[in-house]
């Protein structure tokens, strides 16, 4: 048992702190949410040259050879400064899904250029039908031509779908919507003929997109990982992708914490600290638990799926308190900063905005509780 | 980061295992932890632990033990909750009042105490709690004053829980009495024996049916050398030893068999026809309970890592008391819920389900966020200790 970081980790970690606390301030985060494209390629290039993109990426393909704990370390100082832009969708959903499912000559292909700061991928994954989390219920068809396949349907809520190079789609090519047979993935050019994309008003301001595939052609070295077989990456990915995303609220609500403490200790009614009163103050306590909770069992599941070890209750387990904790320290954190806080202006707004976006993304708390069903026996 | 346990203790969690599985009986679990109090029973399946080696195994050479890490008595709290048992049978002494005479107490104390408490062989009782001193325990009146070689005590303690079987009473009193000393600054800590002439007991019986006590002291008069460390640092022993206590007592996984047994009754009970289990609402709350369980134990294994590295813990172990306890409740509500009327027989009714275990709980569950300090004053700790919010 150890729940210390190794130094290298550990700098890391401050590394991140302070280069997202000078080059992401809140005024840019604000600039981004009303940006069409949602990140700064400047900032994008400075990131990339920290090695950030490749971080568990072999070195042999551009990459620092780092674990998944390297990842959610970073991912969680991530959270913390609310930095926008392509980051999880090109290094976890596109990375992750490369590395799991990937051929050596795609990875070989792909992942030196994310690794440079020179591709921004994602996963065209949910689809309208999908009106709770589903994994499955895909239909976007892929037919099989001579030496390619022709994508046919629409995908929504595709994370920086507008700045993506490319999408990697999830198709059905066998059997019907909700089977977790039949599936496949392909490597997918923004820009070919037939992909449109739009960005969708969103309560984060996060540029989720959709994407229609009318008649895209695909050539047939672009299918990643065995045919109808992309189901069990996709299952790989998801999971990582919940613990990353679990990694990203956990440090957002520590700075929602840390403003509420802050706060409490400066504003004066009925003549005493607000930190005083013990209802201020068991609001702070919760949040902490509820925080200090998560962010154990988030580094607890990241670290079963390091060691390959059987995850799936942990994972599921730390999606669902997660989301909950999250959605709760930000109602508390409301509480706390009062009308102040409901302001626009605020930095508060920018936290209970993206906590919302993050329960819903990879299966909300309920979501997961199904999954945390069957593994105790329903 | 490495939430796995080392070849060593994983080996010596197979041994204990196989020992349980054959000698902890529900009786004897009872026994440890609810209604029944220990008896004949707890106390030989304590003697047999020691001598199968299972405690002592984080307790220094000297004293009989073999000198491992805390972790090992963590694996044994583990198991024994995984089995309904609560805690380690004599409790008071093994995993709160020894560590402190460990920590702080005399040569003379540590050979004659440690060694029996290690053999399983002798319970302590705390006697911290007065009539008008519950969370504001410095207030406490019990007086010792010096006599010679001797201290003689006046007073009266409440919520003693093991003082009708144990052999010591840890007691806390007052030994300065000048104005203006502040009131925490002036509690020595004792161990005097139950038998000494002067003391009374006298049962009080809780909700749930366990048996706690007052115990009155009337000119009882404890040699010197049963002091505890300093003269009037007792009440810093206390503090310093809440910590631990906390990792100790408070074991997640002792709610184990209960969501365990729950799930169970889902299964296989019908309600029109179908079995529970199939109600998307029980499987959600029971799912949500499954989740908490592992936040749980992530709160025990994160202060108990902090313990076994001998990191100063602040308010980690009170998070763990605070959700482990508060989950119990969240808990039997659920499975009150879930037995719906037949949640209220008690034991020894025919139509009682899973034993009247959840009834029981129910009634004990009461206790929990109040017992070893209230969630609310748990709370002020984690807010004051843990986040730097100043006192009102």
């Amino acid at each position: 048992m150890d729940f210390q970081f190794t130094d290298e980790q550990k700098m890391l970690q401050e590394t991140a702190r302070d280069f997202l606390s000078k080059e992401c301030p809140k005024t840019f985060v604000r600039a981004m949410e009303r940006d069409v494209r949602g990140y700064s390629p400047e900032l994008w290039r400075k990131m990339a040259d920290l090695g950030w993109m490749g971080i568990t990426f072999p070195e042999s393909y551009g990459g620092m050879g780092g674990d998944f704990l390297d990842l959610i370390l970073l991912l969680e100082e991530m959270g913390r400064a609310c930095l926008p832009g392509p980051f999880f969708s090109t290094v976890v959903l596109g990375g992750v899904t490369l590395l799991e499912g990937g051929s050596e000559a795609q990875q070989r292909t792909f992942l030196p250029q994310i690794a440079n700061g020179d591709l921004v991928l994602t996963l065209a994954h949910t689809e309208p039908a999908t009106t709770k989390f589903d994994p499955f219920l895909i239909t976007l068809k892929a037919k099989a031509q001579q030496r390619s396949y022709e994508l046919e349907g629409t995908k929504l809520f595709v994370p920086d779908a507008q700045v993506a190079n490319w999408l990697i789609a999830v198709a059905r090519t066998e059997g019907q919507a909700g089977s977790r047979e039949g599936l496949s993935l392909f490597l997918v050019d923004a820009k070919a003929q037939g992909v449109r994309r739009e960005i969708l008003p969103t309560v984060a301001r996060d540029k989720q997109g959709a994407v229609f595939f009318q008649k895209v052609r695909v050539p047939a070295e672009n299918l990643l990982g065995a045919l109808h077989e992309g189901g069990k990456v996709l299952e790989k990915v998801l999971a990582k992708a919940a613990i990353a995303k679990c990694a990203e609220m956990i440090g957002g609500a520590r700075f929602v914490l840390d403003m509420g403490v802050s706060y409490a200790k400066e504003r004066e009614q009925f003549g005493r600290l607000i930190g005083t009163f013990q209802a201020v103050q068991h609001h702070c306590a919760n949040m902490a638990i509820y925080i200090e909770g998560g962010k154990y069992i988030t580094y607890k599941a990241a670290w079963l799926q390091n060691k390959g070890l059987p995850s799936a209750k942990l994972v599921a387990s730390a999606k669902a308190w997660v989301s909950d904790a999250y959605k709760r320290v930000v109602g508390l954190g409301h509480q706390i900063m009062a009308g102040t806080g409901y302001m626009e202006e605020h930095d508060m707004p920018l936290y209970s905005r993206r906590a919302k976006a993050a329960e819903l993304a990879f299966g909300d708390a309920s979501y997961h509780r199904k999954l945390v069903a069957k593994e105790i026996g329903f | 980061m490495d939430f796995g346990y080392t070849e060593a203790e994983e080996e010596f969690r197979h041994r204990l295992c196989a020992f349980l599985n054959r000698e902890l009986t529900e009786e004897i679990a009872r026994q440890n932890w609810e209604d029944k109090g220990v008896g004949p029973e707890a106390r030989e399946f304590s003697r047999q632990l020691a001598a199968h080696g299972f405690l002592g195994m984080s307790w220094p050479k000297e004293y009989g033990g073999q000198g491992l890490p805390p972790t090992y008595d963590f694996i044994l709290l583990d198991e024994l909750g995984k089995r309904w048992g609560a805690h380690i049978p004599l409790d008071v002494g093994y995993t709160m009042v020894g560590h402190t005479i460990l920590r702080r107490g005399s040569e003379e104390l540590k050979r004659d105490f440690l060694p029996r408490i290690i053999r399983g062989e002798i319970e302590f009782c705390l006697g911290y709690t007065e009539p008008n001193a519950g969370s504001d325990l410095a207030s406490m009146k019990m007086r010792a004053v010096a006599d010679g070689d001797f201290y003689v005590f006046n007073g009266q303690k409440t919520f003693n829980t093991e003082a009708h079987y144990a052999e010591y009473h840890w007691l806390a009193a007052r030994t300065d009495f000048t104005p203006n000393v502040p009131q925490h600054r002036g509690i020595s800590l004792f161990i005097v024996d139950m038998n000494s002439p002067g003391i009374t007991v006298r049962p009080l019986l809780t909700m749930s049916g366990e048996q706690t006590n007052e115990v009155f002291y009337e000119n009882v008069r404890v040699p010197k050398s049963r002091m505890v460390g300093e003269k009037n640092k007792g009440f810093y022993y206390m503090m310093e030893a809440i910590d631990s206590e906390r990792n100790h007592v408070f074991t997640p996984c002792r709610l184990m068999p209960l969501l365990h047994d729950l799930i169970q009754y889902a299964k296989e009970t019908q309600f029109n026809g179908r079995p529970l289990a199939e109600d998307p609402r029980i499987q959600d709350q029971l799912a949500q309970m499954a989740v908490e369980l592992e936040v749980a134990q992530v709160f025990a294994e994160h202060s108990r890592w902090m313990e076994s590295k001998g990191i100063p813990m602040t308010y980690e172990p009170e998070i763990t008391k605070v959700f482990t306890s508060e989950l119990e409740q969240r808990l039997v509500d659920i499975g009150m819920e879930i037995l719906g009327l037949y949640g209220q027989l008690e034991e020894g009714s025919k139509w009682a389900p899973l034993r009247g275990r959840i009834e029981w709980y129910f009634l004990h569950s009461f206790m929990t966020t109040i017992g070893a300090g209230t969630s609310e004053i748990g709370r002020n700790i984690i807010a004051q200790r843990g986040l730097g919010l100043p006192r009102g």
